[in-house]
């Protein structure tokens, strides 16, 4: 067993302010003088040239600057950091050399040392499956089916090993607060076909808000119009979606009315205050959302059997089992961007590591299994594009609890490898791209970092990553930050 | 570490001797490595430079593990290439290098003193055994906290034998696995021993528990080596010098020195102040900003009938002068404190029932103008101020200090549950204190040398150390006061952080209101005795009291309204006064370094110290005790007054830069709680100094009421928000202020601006936060009092339950505060005013108001009225002609169906203008 530890070496500092803020803080000393610059809109297929005011402040669809292979995106984020060893890297060598000490050579890569235990072998048994041969353990006994429609990406790395500069990482492309996410960014320049729901909408877990929390959507220096819009899965899905009060419906239709009217007046005395007209955008986009959410998120409308696919009304998938149906119910109605969360960090498997994979997989199996089978026969996977991944993986060695009880043991975060998936528009199925060393502790591979991830997804939608940019500060703010990222054509189709 | 410590013990010992000197090696690492890594506290405390330095090794532990070049972090890090950072070393002389560890690095010195001391053995000891075996608990008689109380012991003997471990009681005890005692580690929240801490223990008592004499590292003369003076030049770090206010230019109509800074700023660029706001939009915009509530219509009326010069000023004063001053700009430091009346974390969430004192104290000193040094010493350290405990009276003042401690005390915390109270959660609680206290004071980003020194500013990782060990007597990760103990049935929670000091004055007007109602209770209970007499000699035959209420009316009805009475007097129950504080308690635990900020991995002994950078670098924190006979430890007052004190660099740029913000929309520097190298630099670095010398001169005195004077009478403040494509395009950030920023109305000013405009505005102010409601959907909203609605402030701020309105305006969850809030503009917001059942009820109230104010005029006139009171301004012609077309469309509609709302159509109209920009957005 040999390991090429240097791949531990690649990646940035752990503090998320790194050299693209270096370089902003440098325009804030240095743009004093400088009147914002004219900008071309590289996003506007038929844009002249334009100001910083010119740059999309609505949903308007835009056309891609390249042909898309995809028109919208479902996210399905696995918060916490789930296994990559455990579920689709299966490792011989852990296998192997379970039990032996390893802490020693990777001490600074370890969040919890004082945790460390040995070397850990999958505590699942792994199979290949479909005619591509791609590994799936017994943990995601439903997904396994899919695996010829399946991109892996198994040589993902990421920067941070901790889950709040890692979140941002993995959403906004920096390791700190305050930017736009990938959502964010793909609304703004794809806009949104329907605009009776917004384009970008959050599925989040009725159980609690993510670790982050509402800054896993955030528009960051955007316009505030392409931040998330949350849409809760059970009970009312929008708080207040429709009116709580008895009134006729042309009597609230004529308040509208007269709200826009008033509106217009005040916009009309008060030029070139963007807020006013996302403020405008955002009233006309409720009144639609009344109409349109409502039916969009009322999954009575689905048969029993749909319903049943999906793990509805089935203990623990039930709760997912709904977000990935309205994500389906949303794709179909033209929204361009659906994010699926999941209860604070479901993944994050430091202690209890078979008992929680098997919960989470309880809760998830089944439903994105019905989702892909369900856009399939929908014929909506040949424009839909399914992501799924969390924020870093995990280590090959057990993270032991307090009492170091071995079947009670867990895996430390990592951030030197974990394993993603795509599949629909534009993906090339049944690949597993990328490898990882030995037992799994770093990628070694074909490695992909978070801004090549970023950038292949915003290729995929037609949206070459260096052209979609924000003038702001004096800077071309984009998803991938400055330095060059790299598009895994490898999956591609 | 510790396993290090070890493998250097048994490695030294089996090393061939060397005949080589090693020399060669060791001047290789001085001159490769020595110029960071050099004299004492050199990068990572390792000091590469001498041969007692190579063999001492760094915060990390030894670098050299003689003979065993793989085991050697210094040769790890060279051959991995992270060192040194300019690039890889040739590979001879790596080679060089793992020569000589090969051959048992010849040349460095045999240890001086014992590999290990006492200093291991501490952190360890409070870790495992001080819970009881310590300060406050000394079961067995025994204080394991210092090696001379490990050899006195306790009943039963000597806890431990130096030089023989077999026969050291503590070891034995571990070994056989009774301490710590594996069932009652939950209950003191202790983790069972480390193999490798048994180890580090026998070998220390081997040794003979040597013990070396180490003062705890705080500054002195040595300058510290990871901040030269050369950091201290930089903007921040120095103290602010008072600049020559620029010469106003020609016609410049101001006198405001804040106008003469701007203009400079402006006219270099080509360009100039907006003309002035319309005087409507003036007053809108400023008793919205500094009161939080919107002008009435006779405020207004009053200030445009006001032709005498001066008229704005005296507006400004008048709204200086308004106790809602307090609650606006109370709000606002209660963003930075994380105010919170929930714990939060858990699902239990549950309610601070004292946390309101601290929201009205901050209320209170704001309306007084407390000066802001003052301020900030009674919230950083109140509890050093006065002899509480022996005070023989509780005055105001003695209370306020207490209760301003509660600054400290806003973040989200979970020890309340055995579970969640454990070192490191403690320690995230401590870090989550220092972010507020850091972000919202010091303008720092202090958080980031918790685990390593800054990456960015010169802060080494000890000065946030020296920073916990100021706060060591409250907050003490090793004598942790959780937040509840249990629950009595008729006290509720008993909150352990919370002192029995309220004012006397209130103690005794609780206790007679108590006594009286108790007095009440048995006259009730009495009253209800007698009636049950006077039924049963009415009817003597009557059977229990159930058969009695049926047989006797009279009866039946005392029974119920007994009970309605006693039902009543029990909702009127109080509890016993008390304060949620912070307090020095005497008696800190020495704090260690943690290397990476893991609790296991205890450094260098540290003690309290400001961050050197900003000092002269040299100059120890003078700490005193508060007062003769305090238990105190006064470093939280040392550390408080050292903040305060004259030519502290950031404390006053960082409160005035705040207030710029809130005043201007962004602040002289953008980023208002980062003044370090990554932060931005000030727009008008100028200005930020006179700012800040002018409220610490002794003219204004640190009081910040005439400091908000001087912003909002600024030419700059009245100017207006409208704007050309021209000025945009040459300042699209506004970053020189030729124009006001147009804003929406932050979510409390949005609830409470509704509120009074509806004239459903309760305006009590201060007590207990009022409850929440929770529909079942989720919906949640505030509690009505008989008088309407109290201001947003007032609400029950549950972290698990955000008041939905509130939350859909950016209401800050505070994890653990909020320094600054956004301002989002999402479709749930319209879903919010147009359709939620509340927003329409509270329009109804507002057509109703809006008739009787009219008395019987037209609907022209309601028009007008609604206006006025809504947005402060008459509506124009075409805003009145599309009010008036709409009102007519209703008005003509057919009857609704039978069992359906009729539709007023003074109501929908009125709904409409609270739901317009023009009533959300202040010009």
């Amino acid at each position: 067993m040999s390991i090429d530890l240097s791949a531990l070496r690649r990646g940035g500092p752990c503090c998320g302010v790194g050299a693209p803020l270096s370089r902003r803080s440098l325009f804030e000393q240095v743009s004093g003088g400088i009147y914002g610059a004219a900008l071309t809109s590289l996003l506007l297929s038929d844009a002249a040239s334009a100001s910083p005011s010119d740059q999309p402040a609505d949903l308007q669809p835009r056309l891609p600057k390249q042909a898309p292979k995809a028109k919208s995106v479902i996210h399905l984020f696995m918060n916490g950091g789930p296994s990559q060893m455990d579920l689709f890297d299966p490792k011989d060598e852990l296998d192997r050399n379970h039990g032996k000490s390893y802490f020693e050579k990777i001490a600074g890569e370890v969040e919890n040392p004082g945790a460390a235990g040995a070397l850990m072998k999958s505590p699942f048994k792994f199979a290949r499956h479909g005619r591509s041969g791609c590994w799936v353990s017994d943990a995601l006994p439903e997904f396994a089916r899919h695996v010829d429609d399946i991109a892996f990406i198994r040589s993902m790395y990421t920067t941070n090993l901790t889950h709040e500069p890692a979140l941002y990482l993995i959403q906004t492309g920096r390791m700190s607060p305050g930017y736009p996410t990938l959502g964010a960014w793909v609304v703004f320049a794809l806009g949104n076909v329907n605009q009776n729901l917004p384009a970008y909408v959050v599925l989040d877990d009725p159980q609690g808000l993510p670790i982050n929390g509402v800054q896993n959507w955030q528009a960051g220096m955007l316009p505030p119009v392409f931040q998330g819009t949350r849409f809760r899965s059970v009970g009312t899905p929008v708080l207040s979606l429709k009116p709580e009060y008895d009134q006729p419906e042309d009597a609230l239709v004529l308040e509208r009315d007269l709200v826009r009217r008033l509106d217009t007046l005040h916009r009309r005395s008060r030029p070139l205050q963007p807020q006013l007209d996302a403020r405008m955008a955002s009233y006309s986009l409720a009144a639609r959302m009344q109409v349109e959410a409502t039916d969009a998120l009322d999954i009575s409308r689905e048969s029993e059997k749909t319903r049943e696919r999906y793990g509805i009304g089935q203990g623990a998938s039930d709760s997912y089992g709904r977000r990935c149906l309205i994500a389906r119910r949303l794709i179909e109605r033209g929204v361009r961007f659906v994010q699926l969360f999941i209860r604070s960090q479901i993944w994050d498997h430091h202690n209890g590591l078979l008992d929680g994979m098997r919960s989470c997989a309880a809760q998830t199996d089944r439903p994105i299994s019905a989702l892909l089978q369900d856009l399939t026969e929908r014929g909506l996977m040949d424009e839909t594009l399914v992501v799924w991944g969390g924020e870093f993986g995990r280590l090959p060695i057990a993270q032991m609890s307090g009492d170091k009880d071995e079947r009670k043991a867990g895996r430390d975060h990592n951030k030197n490898a974990f394993c993603t998936w795509m599949a629909g528009a534009g993906v090339k199925g049944g690949v597993m791209h990328g490898e990882t060393d030995e037992i799994g502790l770093a990628s070694v591979k074909d490695r992909v970092g978070v801004p090549d991830w970023h950038a292949t997804i915003l290729h995929l939608l037609g949206l070459p990553y260096e052209r979609v940019t924000y003038h702001h500060h004096g800077l071309e703010e984009r998803l991938t930050g400055q330095e060059p990222a790299r598009v895994v054509r490898e999956i591609l189709a | 570490m510790l396993a290090g410590v070890i493998g250097i013990a048994a490695a030294a010992a089996v090393a061939p001797p060397s005949p080589e000197s090693g020399s060669a090696a060791i001047s290789l690492l001085g001159s490769r490595c020595g110029a960071c890594h050099a004299a004492r506290g050199g990068k990572g405390g390792l000091n590469l430079s001498s041969p007692a330095g190579i063999a001492a090794g760094g915060i990390s532990g030894p670098v050299v593990t003689p003979g065993k070049p793989a085991d050697s972090r210094l040769l790890t890090m060279i051959e991995s290439g992270k060192m040194p950072p300019g690039g890889r070393l040739p590979a001879a002389e790596i080679r060089r290098i793992r020569d000589w560890i090969a051959a048992g690095s010849p040349g460095l010195p045999k240890e001086s003193g014992p590999r290990i001391t006492q200093h291991q053995i501490i952190p360890i000891m409070y870790l495992r055994c001080a819970p009881c075996h310590g300060g406050r608990r000394k079961e067995a008689g025994l204080d394991l906290r210092t090696p001379a109380g490990m050899r006195a012991g306790g009943k039963s003997g000597p806890a431990i034998v130096p030089g023989k471990p077999e026969e050291s009681r503590l070891l034995k005890r571990v070994h056989a696995g009774e301490m710590p005692p594996p069932r009652m580690v939950v209950a003191v929240s202790v983790k069972p021993m480390e193999p490798g801490e048994i180890r580090l223990m026998e070998d220390w008592i081997r040794l003979g528990a040597p013990e070396v004499e180490i003062a705890a590292d705080v500054q002195t003369r040595e300058p510290d080596p990871l901040v030269a003076d050369k950091d201290r030049l930089f903007w921040a770090f120095q103290a602010p010098k008072r600049p020559t206010v620029p010469a106003l230019p020609p016609g410049a109509r101001t006198t405001n020195p804040i106008d003469a800074f701007l203009l400079k700023g402006l006219k270099a660029r080509g360009l100039d102040f907006s003309p002035e706001a319309d005087r409507r939009e003036l007053i809108r915009r400023v008793t919205l900003d500094l009161t939080g509530l919107p002008p009435t219509p006779d405020d207004v009326k009053a200030y445009l009938a006001d032709a005498a010069p001066g008229a704005y000023e005296r507006v400004v004063d008048r709204l200086l002068a308004s106790p809602r001053y307090g609650e606006q700009w109370g709000r606002r430091w209660l963003d930075l404190a994380g105010y919170s009346d929930s714990e939060g974390i858990q699902e239990s969430d549950p309610i601070r029932p004292y946390g309101w004192r601290y929201r009205d104290y901050v209320v209170r000193s704001l309306n007084a103008d407390k000066p802001y040094d003052r301020f900030l010493l009674e919230q950083i350290a109140g509890d050093e101020l006065y002899d509480y405990a022996r005070a023989p009276e509780i005055t105001s003042e003695i209370a306020d200090s207490l209760i301003a401690t509660a600054f400290l005390r806003q973040v989200p915390d979970a020890t309340f549950a055995n579970i969640t109270n454990f070192v490191p959660d403690r320690l995230d609680i401590i870090g989550d204190e220092m972010q507020v206290l850091s972000s919202s004071v010091m303008g720092l980003t202090m958080k980031c040398a918790r685990c390593h020194d800054h990456k960015f500013d010169p802060i080494p990782q000890r000065d946030y150390y020296r920073l916990l060990a100021v706060f060591k007597g409250a907050f003490d990760e090793h004598d942790w006061l959780t937040n509840y103990d249990g629950e009595r049935p008729e006290e509720g929670p008993i909150a352990i952080r919370d002192l029995p000091y309220a004012p006397t004055a209130e103690v005794r007007a609780w206790r007679e209101r108590e006594t009286a109602r108790r007095v009440e209770v048995e006259r009730v209970k009495a009253a209800l005795k007698a009636a049950e007499q006077a039924a049963r000699s009415r009817i003597p035959a009557a059977g229990d009291e159930a058969d009695l209420k049926k047989r006797d009316a009279e009866y039946a009805r005392a029974a119920t309204d007994a009970a309605a009475a006693l039902k009543g007097l029990d909702a009127r129950r109080e509890a016993v006064p008390r304060i949620r504080a912070l307090w020095d308690r005497g008696e800190p635990s020495p704090t260690y370094l943690l290397r990476r900020g893991d609790y296991l991995k205890p450094g260098p002994l540290l003690g309290p110290g400001v961050p050197s950078v900003l000092t002269d670098g040299r100059t120890p924190l003078d700490i005193r005790p508060p007062f003769p006979g305090a238990r105190s430890t006064g470093r939280r007052l040392a550390f408080a007054r050292w903040l305060t004190q004259p030519g502290q660099p950031l404390t006053a740029r960082v409160i005035v830069n705040r207030i710029w913000k809130w005043r201007f929309g962004r602040g002289i520097v953008a980023t208002v709680d980062n003044f370090g190298k990554m932060g931005a630099r000030p727009t008008h670095p100028e200005l930020l100094d006179w700012l800040a010398t002018t409220l610490s001169s002794p003219e204004y005195g640190w009081r910040l009421k005439p400091l908000h004077r001087l912003m909002v009478t600024s030419r700059a403040y009245r100017q207006s928000s409208r704007t050309t494509a021209e000025a945009v395009r040459r300042d699209p950030d506004n970053r020189w202020l030729g124009r006001m920023p147009l804003r929406r109305m932050d979510a409390e000013e949005l609830h409470d601006t509704l509120l009074q405009v509806v004239g459903e505005l309760d305006v009590t102010p201060g007590g207990p936060s009022d409850p929440i409601e929770v529909r079942e959907d989720g919906m949640v909203t505030v509690a009505r009092t008989a008088r309407g609605w109290r201001r947003a402030l007032y609400g029950t701020h549950r972290r698990k339950q955000p008041i939905t309105l509130l939350e859909a305006f950016d209401r800050p969850q505070m994890n653990p505060n909020c320094t600054e809030r956004p301002e989002s503009t999402v479709a749930p917001q319209a879903l919010q005013l147009m359709n939620s059942e509340r927003v329409n009820t509270l329009a109804a109230s507002f057509a109703r108001r809006v008739r009787s104010v009219a008395g019987g005029a037209g609907v022209g006139e309601q028009i007008q009225v609604a206006f006025e009171l809504a947005l402060g301004r008459p509506p124009s012609g075409e805003e009145a002609a599309a009010a008036i077309t709409a009102i007519g469309r209703w008005s003509s509609a057919p009857a609704p169906a039978v069992g359906r709302a009729a539709v007023d159509p003074l109501h929908r109209f009125c709904h409409a203008l609270l739901n317009s920009a023009g009533f959300l957005y202040v010009d």
